[in-house]
């Protein structure tokens, strides 16, 4: 048993390799589908969520001796979503964020292309990119608000914030969302 | 609660009841709190409308925005990985990786061709759901989180126990002279109903041992399971169903089967 983990549990910290990596299994590792969902919406590029997943992964079960039971899917988000800070802190000192189709998602140069626009499903396609084009902030709220379908007090757990702040990024992250779809429609006029 | 109406202030109100709005339709009202809300949306039709926009925006994210599916080999490589990483922990000199990574498919593999064939009849699908309840019931009661309701060795104390929380009484006895020590009982909820569950100590090992009334006729030998490195046995005996797992060798487990039968 290594002697390196932080805050081991008592329970944890007496398993062998074999029952820690079994129970990490049992788990921890069902919540993939919502690690690699939130990786990729907060990455916005689909190898680096991988990546990004992967290591995640590896750093959970190093500091499975903090887990202490309960959701095991809140207490993975969070190491997902500090992974994905750190690399897009890196990310932003290297190279532009490569995008996950052609399709911009920043809601200015809609504006200057109308006509592209008005060729576009409109409904479907520009609430996705308005979505895309949230500050990381407001982007996570709603992910894991609307497609974990996650309390607010699940929220704060993983982004770790008070929940007062969670309503308020969620108020404001809809807000906006409804601001660009309507600009949207409206072929950048509103 | 919110005059919203009222000609003056109309815009500063509401936005105070934009957030009551907003939790309502988060489901993070109390009952009593969102019956009042539901009342005051039906005589104002500045929050009325306002609410459903968000209940549109709501649904529209819902429906629109698909989530992300992870490559199906995300998983396996993760797997490797997780195990690449248990195994240089445990063992100081370093096996090669891609001996761990042919390994660790080959079991991948295994357990694959293991779940295709168990998956043939029905009775042993529902088998395996049951053996799967049985290991993560286990599995979670080692977390430390809840292994024992009545820790006792005393099997006149872990009996009585059970009284008026099942509606049966399960059979409670000590293997203590022959090594396998009762620590203690709790309830557990396996395949849709509360079960007795026994737990036993041998050196560092704990055995999990679930037992209920059995619907099906007596079996006379045991199945054996094998998941995760956990073992798994089960038998019926005197109409009782019996599901014992721990991470002792088949032959302990067995010689445990045997004593409790």
């Amino acid at each position: 048993m290594a002697g390196t983990l932080v805050d081991d549990h008592p329970m944890t910290a007496s398993m062998d390799e074999k029952t820690r990596l079994a129970v990490f299994e049992q788990t921890i590792v069902p919540h993939l589908s919502a690690a690699y969902n939130l990786a990729a919406w907060l990455t916005r590029n689909k190898d680096d969520a991988e990546d990004v997943v992967q290591e995640a992964y590896l750093r959970a079960f190093r500091f499975f001796g903090g887990f202490h039971g309960g959701d095991g899917k809140a207490w993975l988000l969070a190491i997902v979503r500090n992974t994905c800070q750190t690399w897009l802190r890196r990310e932003k000192g290297n190279r532009s964020v490569v995008m996950f189709d052609e399709q911009t998602h920043s809601p200015e140069l809609a504006k200057t292309n109308p006509e592209g626009m008005l060729l576009k499903k409109f409904d479907v396609v520009s609430l996705r990119e308005c979505l895309e084009g949230l500050p990381v902030d407001y982007r996570e709220v709603v992910i894991l608000r609307e497609l974990e379908e996650m309390s607010y007090q699940e929220i704060a757990d993983v982004v770790k914030i008070p929940i007062g702040t969670v309503m308020s990024r969620l108020s404001r992250a809809r807000q906006r969302l409804a601001e660009c779809v309507a600009a949207r429609v409206n072929g950048g006029l509103v | 609660m919110c005059g919203c109406q009222s000609e003056r202030g109309v815009g500063m109100k509401c936005a105070s009841s934009r957030h009551l709005l907003e939790l309502h339709l988060d489901g993070e009202l109390s009952a009593s709190e969102s019956a009042e809300i539901e009342e005051h949306i039906e005589n104002c039709a500045l929050c009325d409308a306002l609410y459903r926009r968000l209940e549109q925006l709501q649904s529209d994210i819902r429906k629109q925005i698909t989530r992300h599916t992870a490559p199906a080999k995300l998983q396996r490589t993760i797997q490797v990985a997780l195990r690449k990483a248990a195994a240089s922990e445990s063992q100081p000199p370093r096996v090669r990786w891609n001996w761990m990574a042919v390994a660790a498919s080959l079991l991948l593999f295994a357990s694959l061709a293991l779940n295709i064939a168990s998956l043939r009849s029905r009775d042993s699908a529902a088998r395996d759901i049951l053996a799967q309840e049985v290991l993560s019931s286990h599995l979670r009661s080692l977390m430390g989180t809840h292994l024992l309701d009545v820790p006792s060795s005393d099997q006149h104390t872990v009996k009585p126990w059970f009284n008026g929380k099942l509606s049966f009484s399960p059979d409670v006895k000590d293997f203590s002279s022959q090594g396998f020590r009762l620590v203690g009982g709790r309830v557990e909820y396996i395949g849709n109903r509360p079960v007795a569950a026994l737990i036993y100590q041998r050196r560092q090992h704990f055995i999990n041992l679930f037992t209920w009334p059995s619907s099906s006729p007596s079996q006379s030998g045991y199945s054996e399971l094998k998941r995760s490195g956990y073992n798994i046995m089960s038998w019926t005996e005197d109409g009782m169903t019996c599901w014992a797992v721990s991470d002792l060798q088949t032959g302990e487990l067995e010689q445990f089967a045997q004593l409790y039968k």
